[in-house]
């Protein structure tokens, strides 16, 4: 299975062979992944480097904690991306900043259309008596807002989309 | 000695003063809302409380519930720990009223270091340098007027103040104005007074601090500093002991002063009397803390005294079993707060289950934590979850065993402040101690290193996605038939042989 897969600004040509079988950019490699705790915690050993993560995931979308660094990781399958090339210009990798906990929108500094930067404030979400900033996870338009200032959102609740 | 503590509080630091208690064969009781039912202080102490539900403001801060239980259950003295009812008169009143011993200073005490402008007056009449600032309360025109005489940039904060609420910092008098109004009503809400005073900004300064401890007969001392600069929105992060700044004649001068603020609020068992350090060596009075603070570790570890076991002593009607000259320091210990804060996404609360928990232990390292793997951590308390302590012969070996102390440490299930005490860990200005309380916001980011696994990040996710697909290919067989109770399978075998 081949993968085309992005962690920040750089991209990787992934081959998967079995589960213990992978190429990167044409480079093979020994890999073994096991879980500990059920959830997300990783061992993962890479040419007999050992190393522990933990992952978050939603679809294509991971977060993983490796050594003290947080990466943000996107997948694409050859299926997926076939799918996505063959019709003219699908939509696609949109992000949806979800509020992390039920608040209230106190500002929202965003605006529909605008060109944002990875970090970028978009949403001022009050909680636990504190004034958060939630942050644009990564570069894009802003394609939607949906709410406004004196709102008040439960968890998940979908407030900006960026694409 | 004390017959039976009881502990009003939660967390890891109900944890700390139960194994005090345990050590000093004291028996111990404590309390628990809806949601701490099974907290390790619950299972740690003898007897524990149901008070109430959730919300800190039904339970564990409702003064008649927690008296009440220390009545049903014959403690003869209650600790606060720190937080909640720690710095509050009315309780530690409360509890001498219904005849138990209040393990802290006297009600006149935390009444004086409570009311901000009270402290700083306390501190000028003995004589200790206070920063220039603003002494009584005054009405806002008061207030510009003297801003004009003390001169640009001040910080504006509030007399009952605490935890950065009610604070601002103003370069003119335009964004005085402004911030006067807002604070104003920030500290109302906060703390149910809305005064508020002005302190000259001191560039550069470090938040060095004295602990003190003091018996009812008389006795203080001081048990050095320690240096808690790196902060952020004026909470401490990381603190050490001793502080790269100060030698030993100014250790000297500081501790004195120290010790003249807590004698002159007739100050009894441990506090903390914090100071700004400015970069000639210029020490000023900032605050008194009238309770056993977070960052006691970093001190016990550099003077092998155990400053909870010396509250219960203290407590008791003991005498100090310490002079100053007693007191020698030995090495270097730091401590990093953990916090269910996303280090990565501006510090947003994380709350969620713990799913796997394993803790750094080895040479030099303790750790303090309320933590368990199915702890569920809520939005009703602090965020801090735990402590990592060490201790190292110098400064550089200290900063590398906690390297190795947090790369050890795993906390899933919610993001913890772990990533960023890990780079501060490697900041060439931390290192070096070229630190001062505007460092975290001023001069750190977590953004700009090298992200050096992007490569095994990919391939793990890409693994983990070619894994998932397989799965839903092939059903492989699931946990639970792996994990068949021993006892199932003996019993279903017996009646097979049957």
């Amino acid at each position: 299975m081949r993968y085309a897969v992005t962690v920040g600004d750089k991209a990787y040509n992934i081959e998967v062979g079995g589960d213990r079988e992978i190429e990167i950019d044409g480079v093979p490699h020994q890999v073994d992944i096991q879980n500990i705790d059920g959830y997300s915690l990783f061992s993962l050993l890479l040419d007999n480097r050992s190393y522990e993560l933990i992952v978050e995931r939603e679809g294509q979308q991971f977060r993983i904690l490796l050594e003290g660094e947080m990466y943000a990781v996107s997948v694409t399958d050859e299926h997926a991306r076939r799918l996505m090339e063959a019709p003219a210009r699908v939509p696609s990798g949109e992000v949806a900043v979800k509020a992390p906990m039920p608040g209230l929108v106190v500002a929202v500094p965003a605006t529909l259309g605008q060109e944002v930067k990875i970090g970028q404030g978009l949403i001022i979400l009050e909680a636990m008596k504190m004034e958060n900033e939630l942050r644009a996870p990564r570069g894009g338009r802003v394609k939607a807002i949906r709410v406004s200032p004196g709102q008040v959102v439960d968890k998940d609740q979908v407030l900006v989309v960026i694409g | 000695m004390l017959q039976k503590v009881l502990v009003a509080n939660r967390g890891e630091i109900a944890v700390r003063v139960l194994r005090a208690c345990g050590e000093l064969g004291v028996r111990t009781a404590t309390v628990y809302s809806d949601v701490d039912r099974s907290a390790l202080h619950v299972r740690y102490a003898d007897e524990a409380y149901h008070i109430g539900p959730a919300p800190a403001k039904d339970s564990y801060l409702r003064i008649d519930k927690i008296i009440d239980v220390a009545q049903k259950c014959g403690a003869d003295a209650i600790h606060p720990g720190y937080g909640f009812l720690a710095e509050n008169p009315e309780f530690a009143r409360a509890c001498q009223e219904a005849g138990f011993i209040f393990i802290g200073p006297p009600p006149e005490a935390i009444s004086a270091a409570g009311d901000k402008l009270a402290a700083r007056r306390l501190a000028c009449k003995a004589g200790v340098p206070v920063i220039p600032g603003t002494y009584e309360e005054m009405r806002d025109d008061e207030l510009l007027a003297e801003a004009e005489r003390l001169g640009y940039p001040l910080f504006v904060k509030a007399l009952a103040g605490g935890g950065g609420k009610g604070m601002r910092l103003v370069h003119t008098s335009e964004e005085l104005r402004s911030a006067l109004a807002s604070a104003h009503r920030e500290a109302e809400s906060a703390f149910g007074n809305g005064a508020l005073y002005l302190e000259k900004v001191i560039q550069g300064a470090r938040h060095v601090e004295f602990q003190i401890l003091a018996d009812m007969h008389g006795h203080m001392i001081h048990l050095g500093e320690r240096e808690c600069s790196i902060q952020r929105r004026h909470q401490k992060m990381v603190e050490e002991a001793p502080s790269i700044a100060v030698d030993k004649g100014v250790r000297d001068r500081m501790g004195k002063a120290a010790i003249k603020v807590a004698q002159a609020a007739g100050y009894v068992n441990t506090g903390t009397i914090e100071f700004l350090l400015d970069q000639e060596k210029k020490f000023y009075f900032l605050e008194m803390n009238t309770r056993v603070q977070v960052e006691h570790p970093v001190t016990e570890l550099v003077t092998g005294i155990d400053i909870v076991k010396e509250q219960l002593r203290i407590a008791s009607g003991r005498k100090l079993r310490y002079k100053q000259g007693d007191v020698q320091f030995k090495g270097h210990a730091i401590e990093c707060r953990i916090s269910a804060e996303d280090p990565f996404n501006n510090f947003l609360p994380s709350i969620g289950r713990i799913t796997a928990l394993s803790e750094p232990t080895g040479p030099g390292v303790r750790v303090e934590s309320g933590l368990y793997e199915g702890f569920e951590v809520s939005l009703y308390y602090d965020p801090l979850i735990a402590k990592v302590i060490v201790w190292g012969e110098t400064r550089g070996e200290a900063i590398l065993r906690m390297r190795r102390a947090l790369s050890e440490y795993r906390i899933v299930g919610v993001k913890t402040t772990i990533p960023f005490h890990q780079r501060l860990l490697d900041h060439t200005n931390f290192i070096a101690g070229q630190i001062d309380t505007t460092f975290v916001e001023e001069r750190f980011s977590l953004v700009e290193k090298e992200a050096e696994h992007a490569e095994v990040a990919a391939l793990a996710a890409a693994l983990l996605s070619y894994q998932k697909r397989q799965k839903a290919i092939a059903m492989i067989p699931s946990r639970k038939v792996e994990r068949e109770s021993p006892w199932k399978r003996a019993g279903r075998w017996e009646a097979m042989q049957r």
